[in-house]
């Protein structure tokens, strides 16, 4: 398979993106560099829960509790920064995160309780566990956070915001992704009875999957952290949004296939046509349903296109 | 050729079908955020948001963005509103501190922001919100004189630490410091829900301790029900401005009460405060608070007022003040018929 032909639905959501930057030049001719760095800061916190999401599905199980996670990093670094400095507050919420990460995947493996069933309740212990720390909204971000998500670098159209979602998504899963635990994270999801009797450790390679996740959501948390300056302790509409990218994004619910490229460009495009709903004024009760109606045709449409090819293939 | 020009025709009509009717037209287009869906009140406030804009002469288009988000989400809607090319801004904000990146944006571009029903930290945002110390002093001092200035009530709160609450408190601490021969013989939080309430309410009537009065944050016609379903004399009752405790002011034999209004209808209020500053008449100071008027039915005046402001037609969620004098112009169909212009 060439290059193209396995990257096909991230490219194909890639030209769908494009085409859809085309229609809101159409409606707002306004709408420029300042446009898109709106467009990434909104993204920010989809964008880390869209890819902790992803990589717990690519090992076959499904997080729950990424929105509640986001929630507690959020109040844990709102907190923190109210009586240390930002760089040490932050890496205690990704140590926090990734140790929520590993809970949620340690009491999957050890109970034997479905992911679904058990991140259900961990959903609910961390919305707590947020609550508890900051009953209300409070706490307080360091300056530059705020900075380093505000405006261009490089040139003028890249968004700060967008480079760094590029940039930590790259750290973490690029060399994950390369290494043997990478191929056990898909060899797990992709069938987990074939993986263990090849001998990988499944019960260890998705309590650091799900690790992952906790520490994406970290990165989430402090996103929102960034966005607004004040910690909120109650959950905002990342979980399902998340799932819903995942799929666009073209990873399989139920595991072994897929990447966190196209899920993240999925972000964009779902955020690009909440946007031009905004922009052409559409009526927001109806605009739900359009979100909804372009996933599903998009989906669909993509999953006809797999089963064409597959029948013209030998 | 023939191929190109057909492209060419279907693009200029994309263009043109998908160009906001806004910018054909003189006018104001005015953007609406708000972050609650399916709450009566927030309904309320969305629906009097475009009535107004329809009777405004002066706004062209509004566009609303009007889902269950965060605050992110809300920065989310306000940056989308500020590339829509919108001259203002009203929002019901979901946090005073978390969208001051947004509205600075906003403001900087020349963009009018009217904060309603709750105030937001940026400096140079107008905030708009009904004066709930008010709204707590103009109902106790009702309640005090209706007991004849003097006796005991039961002074029934909201969420402590919640502003409105405090503000509230404040309003009934002066109506209370006025009246000397009056006395709180019993304080609670309802925590505004009405079972609770209900329930410390039917507590209270058990202790069999006398009270000659009862002032309720809004959550009123549970308390007129736990008097009617413990055969308890029915004392004065002070409540808001919701359907069922209006319909039982009318209603209920024997109880004399009042509804204060705590108006959704802010909303229109707020979209007629954007068109004065976008007219060049901005309002003395940032803060402008919206007073309260009361309904009582102990009068026959109180009474014809009340049932004026029945509408069989208005939503049983909705407060039953759907206009607010002095500030919106619109009429009870319009803001029933929840149109907005163009």
């Amino acid at each position: 398979m060439s290059l193209v032909q396995r990257n096909a639905w991230t490219l194909g959501l890639l030209v769908l993106f494009v085409v859809l930057l085309g229609v809101t030049r159409a409606i707002q001719p306004g709408f420029g560099v300042s446009g898109l760095e709106s467009l990434a800061r909104a993204a920010l916190p989809f964008a880390f829960a869209t890819a902790a999401m992803a990589v717990v599905v690519i090992v076959g199980g499904i997080d729950l509790s990424v929105a509640s996670m986001m929630a507690v990093c959020s109040v844990t670094a709102a907190v923190l920064m109210q009586s240390m400095g930002g760089v040490p507050a932050i890496l205690i919420t990704l140590a926090v995160g990734t140790a929520m990460g590993l809970v949620n995947g340690a009491l999957i493996v050890l109970t034997r309780v479905p992911d679904i069933v058990v991140t259900l309740a961990m959903l609910f212990v961390w919305q707590g566990t947020a609550l508890l720390i900051l009953a209300s909204p409070g706490g307080t971000a360091t300056d530059w956070m705020r900075s380093a998500i505000t405006g261009s670098v490089i040139v003028d159209g890249l968004p700060k915001a967008l480079v760094l979602v590029a940039l930590v998504v790259a750290v973490v899963w690029v060399p994950v992704k390369r290494s043997k635990l990478g191929l056990a994270i898909y060899a797990t999801g992709s069938d987990e009875t074939a993986a263990y009797r090849s001998g990988v450790a499944v019960g260890r390679t998705r309590t650091l999957a799900y690790g992952i996740a906790g520490l994406f959501s970290a990165c989430g948390g402090l996103g929102l952290l960034a966005l607004t300056g004040v910690g909120e302790p109650v959950p905002g509409p990342y979980l399902l949004a998340a799932v819903a990218s995942v799929v666009l994004g073209g990873v399989i619910l139920g595991g072994g296939i897929g990447g966190l490229l196209g899920p993240i460009i999925a972000v964009f495009i779902l955020r690009i046509i909440r946007t031009i709903l905004t922009l052409a004024a559409v009526d927001p009760n109806v605009t739900t349903i359009v979100e909804g109606t372009i996933m599903v045709g998009v989906v669909m449409f993509g999953a006809v296109l797999v089963l064409r090819s597959r029948g013209a293939g030998p | 050729m023939n191929r190109r020009l057909m492209m060419g025709a279907a693009a200029a009509a994309l263009t043109v079908a998908m160009t906001p009717a806004a910018m054909a037209q003189e006018g104001y287009v005015i953007g609406v955020s708000n972050t609650v869906q399916g709450n009566g009140w927030r309904e309320e406030m969305i629906c009097a948001m475009r009535a107004q804009a329809l009777v405004e002469e002066d706004v062209a288009s509004l566009i609303v963005a009007h889902r269950n988000t965060d605050s992110a989400g809300q920065l989310e809607d306000l940056n989308n509103l500020i590339e829509a090319g919108v001259d203002a801004i009203v929002l019901n904000p979901s946090n005073p501190d978390a969208l001051n990146s947004a509205l600075e944006a906003a403001m900087e571009a020349g963009i009018v922001v009217v904060a309603v029903d709750a105030g937001v930290t940026a400096e140079g945002a107008y905030i708009l919100s009904n004066n709930q110390e008010e709204y707590a002093y103009l109902g106790a001092k009702w309640l005090f004189e209706q007991i004849g200035g003097s006796g005991d009530v039961v002074y029934m709160r909201g969420i402590a630490g919640v502003s409105a609450d405090t503000d509230r408190d404040n309003g009934f601490k002066r109506a209370l410091a006025e009246y000397p021969d009056v006395t709180v013989v019993h304080e609670v939080f309802t925590g505004w829900q009405q079972d609770q309430g209900k329930q410390q309410m039917f507590d209270f009537l058990a202790t069999g301790i006398p009270f000659d009065g009862v002032w309720t944050s809004g959550i009123d016609n549970v308390i007129v029900d736990a008097f009617v379903e413990s055969g308890a004399p029915l004392v004065p009752i002070v409540g808001a401005d919701n359907a069922g405790f209006v319909e039982d002011l009318l209603t209920v034999e024997g109880l004399q009460g009042a509804a204060v209004t705590n108006p959704g209808s802010v909303g229109g209020a707020g979209i007629a405060l954007a068109v004065d500053i976008l007219n060049g008449n901005p309002p003395d100071s940032t803060t402008v608070l919206v007073d309260p008027v009361l309904w009582e039915n102990a009068t026959d005046a109180g009474r014809a007022m009340i049932e004026a402001a029945q509408n069989p037609n208005l939503d049983p969620e909705w407060p039953v003040s759907v206009t607010i004098p002095g500030w919106t112009d619109y009429s009870m169909e319009q803001i029933i018929a929840c149109d907005g212009p163009a």
